[in-house]
């Protein structure tokens, strides 16, 4: 009967079914799934390696890991807030590349001291996002635009935009994306020396576990998030007992593009230091996804996350030591998104065992 | 020989969890009659005629079809025994044409270029051109359905049927969204397709359409089949007598009181819907401390916007609305909550309740925010168990886990009785209900009329608004009755009998206002 255990239940068997249809798909290109599926663990430092180059062990490669998984945090923390009230924030991309913009050409050429640098990229980088985020909310209060349309269209403006002045100011001529960030302002501290080895550390994953907290009381615990969570579940209701649906959209939908500002200055300015013009990242259409899988809860996020990264990150690992193209990984992903699709399904199933089971008795 | 009955339903009955819509009613129909289904809203005369259009499957009892059993489980079955439906709310896809309306899923076929299958909308055209002639239905078949206005919307409803070869044609309430003129030319229609061979059920609680042009006329009244009466030699009276059916009024006690000041004021109201329609014109009425008023009136004559406007659901067009003298127009609606305004909506559940929150939290829908609920913005969840404990016991919800039970899963009466104990304990002076006890059982309906004068002899003002006559009659110190969204009388209970007020309703009283209504 209890709601919640059900939820990590249904959760569990879509990803079992997901992993399943992926082993068959690896065994039609006639290689073993298991150990494919535990190369996948190797490559993410969760299992030891047979051998490791120079200045790695299991520890860097889990950091590394950690520091590639925390972008995809925050940005599916910001689609949770969103789909509470009810919204689809399909624009994260867009917001992560106008806040980490913002924060690499005021904070990332600078030589303002690091203690002083890093908490300015954050708030930087998380009121460029909040702006855009807002925006859309605002453009839907006010003129009722939808907001899928909306974000959709603000991803290529601000794309294209950003886009063009790094290509006219910014651009390293070399790599033909923007210029390197300082290490002064990055978030994560880069290939650090701790004894013989070299670690990529997230300071952003930090903050990311805080905000999956500061959300999830957010949502549990305050007036706001009451609000947030009525307009969602029943917006005619939430009108007739007083709260401002409109305003409490917009509220939503900035913390959402916050979120969404943080996501792209871990990305952009903590696990790469560049931006590539023109270019969104996949980032904020997979925490879609990641969101769909976590059952949009933040705590479920924190899990989907972590085994969802896993796939993408230990893939390159797979394709090299088993002979499996690293695109394997998006079609495993791809099948545990289908299935999870499905937990509606699943679901009323285990119900009907269950009735079924009650008649018997 | 055939039967004498082309439809025959026999002994159906049909349960709704909670309620019983239809409780072994038999009825049969001659070919080439107009049967009528007179009732009180919910009294299952829709139900009855969706178990026949194939939409729901009688839980018992039998339909026969020209004399044949006939097991109907989906409106195309329905269609193939040449029985066609215009449900209340149109089914039309606004951007197409009326043909292509028309032919949907029995599109006459051609060749493009002589060997591509294509849809030959012109022969359709002409088809349906012609099918508009015969039977006086004029449209012209090219035209959009979103430019074209709600009675050719529903002579194309009409067309539809006649297309698929329909015999018997069900019409759900089909003058509720037409205008005085356009109900006259659809009464002719209706009349003129009979003389052509159909046969017609039609749903309706207005009494003078039925008494024009029905042959006969079958009574439901709370899912019973209460009479079969011969329209002609039948008066209007009669048939709201029993249609009403006071035999089963129970009286509530209620002490006199004296009233107070007065409390609401409304003021020349005049309420605009969507579409910039007038809905509520120019209404005006008081309500006293310790007073009951009722507004009477069928369903959908803008009662319901006179609720939604004083909570500040809906905007006013012109008028005040004041409280204690103050104009709350341009309150916010938490504004009037906290002004003292409480609302029992009519939609429980789409308004009333968040269906997915638990009890606690729809409990305190109206209040989460004040200070004992919420320090500092963090909600103060002991004192939001203690409060939800103290109106489930006070009130009697059953609920299977307590305040932490999720809303969807308990019964309608239940959710109706914990809203009504969420907003008699907001305290306030104004308490509106509106359908208090629409699908509650007798007992539950008890208690909530008990509760309605408890909050009358507390000194507050109550407006009550119902369908229900009875409930009407046995509460209200003054009754107000609204026809088509004006206030046609308003006087004591006491100047009032039962059968005054349903004609004022019908809006069979002492005057026709066909010719005011633009």
């Amino acid at each position: 009967m209890n709601k919640k255990y059900d939820r990590v239940i249904v959760a569990a068997i879509a990803v079992f079914l997901g992993l399943i249809a992926g082993a068959v798909i690896i065994l039609i290109l006639k290689r073993n799934p298991i150990s494919a599926y535990y190369s996948l663990l190797r490559g993410c430092g969760l299992a030891p390696k047979v051998k490791y180059a120079g200045g790695k062990n299991m520890l860097s490669d889990f950091s590394s890991f950690l520091d590639y998984m925390t972008p995809m945090l925050f940005a599916a923390l910001a689609v949770v807030v969103a789909f509470k009230t009810g919204l689809f924030n399909i624009g994260v991309s867009g917001q992560m590349l106008v806040g980490s913009f913002l924060a690499t050409i005021l904070i990332g050429y600078s030589n303002i001291p690091s203690v002083l640098a890093k908490p300015l990229v954050i708030i930087i980088a998380a009121a460029g996002g909040g702006l855009i985020g807002g925006l859309i909310g605002y453009l839907k209060y006010r003129f009722n635009i939808n907001e899928v349309v909306s974000s959709i269209m603000l991803n290529y403006t601000a794309s294209y935009i950003i886009g063009f002045l790094i290509n006219t100011r910014y651009v390293d001529p070399v790599s033909r994306q923007s210029r390197d960030i300082g290490a002064n302002a990055r978030l994560t501290l880069h290939q650090i020396s701790i004894g013989s080895y070299k670690y990529d550390i997230p300071l952003g994953f930090i903050l990311a576990l805080v905000a999956i907290v500061a959300v999830k009381i957010l949502l549990d615990k305050t007036v706001l998030g009451f609000e947030i969570k009525c307009v969602g579940a029943n917006r005619e209701a939430a009108r007739y007992s007083g709260i401002k649906v409109g305003s409490s959209m917009v509220i939503s939908m900035l913390i959402s593009g916050v979120l969404s500002g943080i996501a792209g200055a871990v990305c952009y300015l903590g696990y790469i230091s560049t931006i590539q013009p023109k270019v969104l990242s996949p980032t904020g259409f997979d925490a879609i996804a990641v969101c769909l899988v976590g059952g949009s809860s933040p705590v479920g996020i924190l899990f989907s996350t972590f085994f969802l990264m896993i796939i993408s990150k230990g893939s390159t690992y797979m394709s090299s030591q088993m002979g499996l193209e690293a695109e394997i990984a998006s079609v495993i992903t791809g099948l545990i998104l289908l299935t999870s699709a499905c937990s509606a399904f699943i679901l009323e199933r285990i119900k009907m065992i269950r009735r079924k089971r009650g008649a018997g008795e | 020989m055939d039967s004498e009955y082309i439809v025959e339903m026999r002994n159906i009955t049909k349960r709704f969890p909670g309620i019983v819509a239809n409780s072994d009613v038999t009825i049969r129909i001659k070919k080439g009659e107009i049967y009528a289904l007179l009732g009180e809203n919910g009294a299952g005369k829709s139900t009855l005629m969706s178990i026949l259009f194939g939409m729901y499957e009688p839980d018992e009892g039998e339909i026969l079809i020209r004399g044949k059993r006939e097991k109907i489980n989906s409106p195309s079955r329905a269609t193939e025994l040449n029985i066609g439906m215009v449900h209340q709310h149109f089914k039309l896809v606004s951007n197409y044409t009326i043909t292509e309306n028309i032919i949907m899923g029995q599109e006459p076929r051609g060749r493009f270029l002589g060997f591509l299958p294509c849809i030959d909308i012109k022969r359709a055209d002409r088809e349906i051109a012609d099918l508009s002639r015969k039977y006086n239905l004029e449209v012209t078949p090219t035209d959009i359905i979103s430019d074209i206005n709600v009675s050719t919307r529903q002579r194309v409803e009409i067309l539809k049927m006649l297309y698929r070869d329909a015999e018997i044609l069900i019409f759900d309430e089909p003058t509720a969204v037409l205008t005085p003129q356009e109900i006259d030319a659809l009464l002719d229609i209706i009349s003129g397709l009979r003389d052509s061979g159909k046969t017609i059920i039609l749903i309706s609680h207005k009494l003078d359409e039925i008494k024009r042009i029905a042959d006969r006329c079958a009574i439901l009244r709370r899912g019973r089949l209460i009479a079969v009466l011969d329209v002609k030699s039948t008066d209007t009276k009669e048939m709201a007598n029993l249609m009403v059916g006071r035999e089963v009024s129970f009286r509530t006690e209620k002490k006199e009181t004296g009233f107070g000041e007065t409390v609401l004021e409304i003021d020349k109201l005049t309420i605009h819907n969507s579409d910039e329609f007038p809905v509520v014109r120019n209404v005006s009425f008081k309500i006293r401390e310790g007073e009951i008023l009722a507004i009477a009136g069928v369903s959908g004559n803008g009662q319901v916007e006179i609720a939604h406007a004083i909570a500040g659901l809906m905007k006013v067009h012109s008028g005040d609305i004041r409280l204690y003298g103050k104009s709350i127009r341009n309150m916010s609606i938490r504004e009037r909550t906290e002004a003292g305004i409480a609302y029992i909506p009519e939609d429980r559940q789409e308004m009333g309740l968040v269906l997915d929150f638990n009890l606690k939290d729809n409990l305190a829908l109206k209040r989460y925010y004040r200070d004992s609920f919420a320090r500092k913005g963090i909600r103060n969840n002991t004192y939001l168990d203690e409060c939800g404990r103290s109106i489930i016991d006070k009130y009697d919800v059953r609920c299977a886990a307590s305040t932490e039970t999720i809303v969807r899963s308990m019964s309608g009466g239940n959710q109706q009785k914990a809203i009504i104990g969420r907003e008699i304990e907001l305290g306030g002076v104004l308490t509106i209900f509106v359908q208090p006890t629409r699908g509650l059982d007798i007992g539950a309906i008890e208690r909530v009329h008990k509760q309605i004068i408890e909050e009358r002899d507390k000194g507050k003002a109550v407006l009550l608004i119902s369908l229900e006559l009875d409930e009407v009659m046995n509460l209200a110190d003054t009754i107000a009755v609204i026809y088509s969204g004006e206030i046609d009388r308003i006087a004591p209970a006491k100047e009032l009998t039962t059968r005054e007020v349903g004609e004022y309703m019908m809006g069979v009283g002492v005057h026709d206002k066909a010719g005011e209504v633009v």
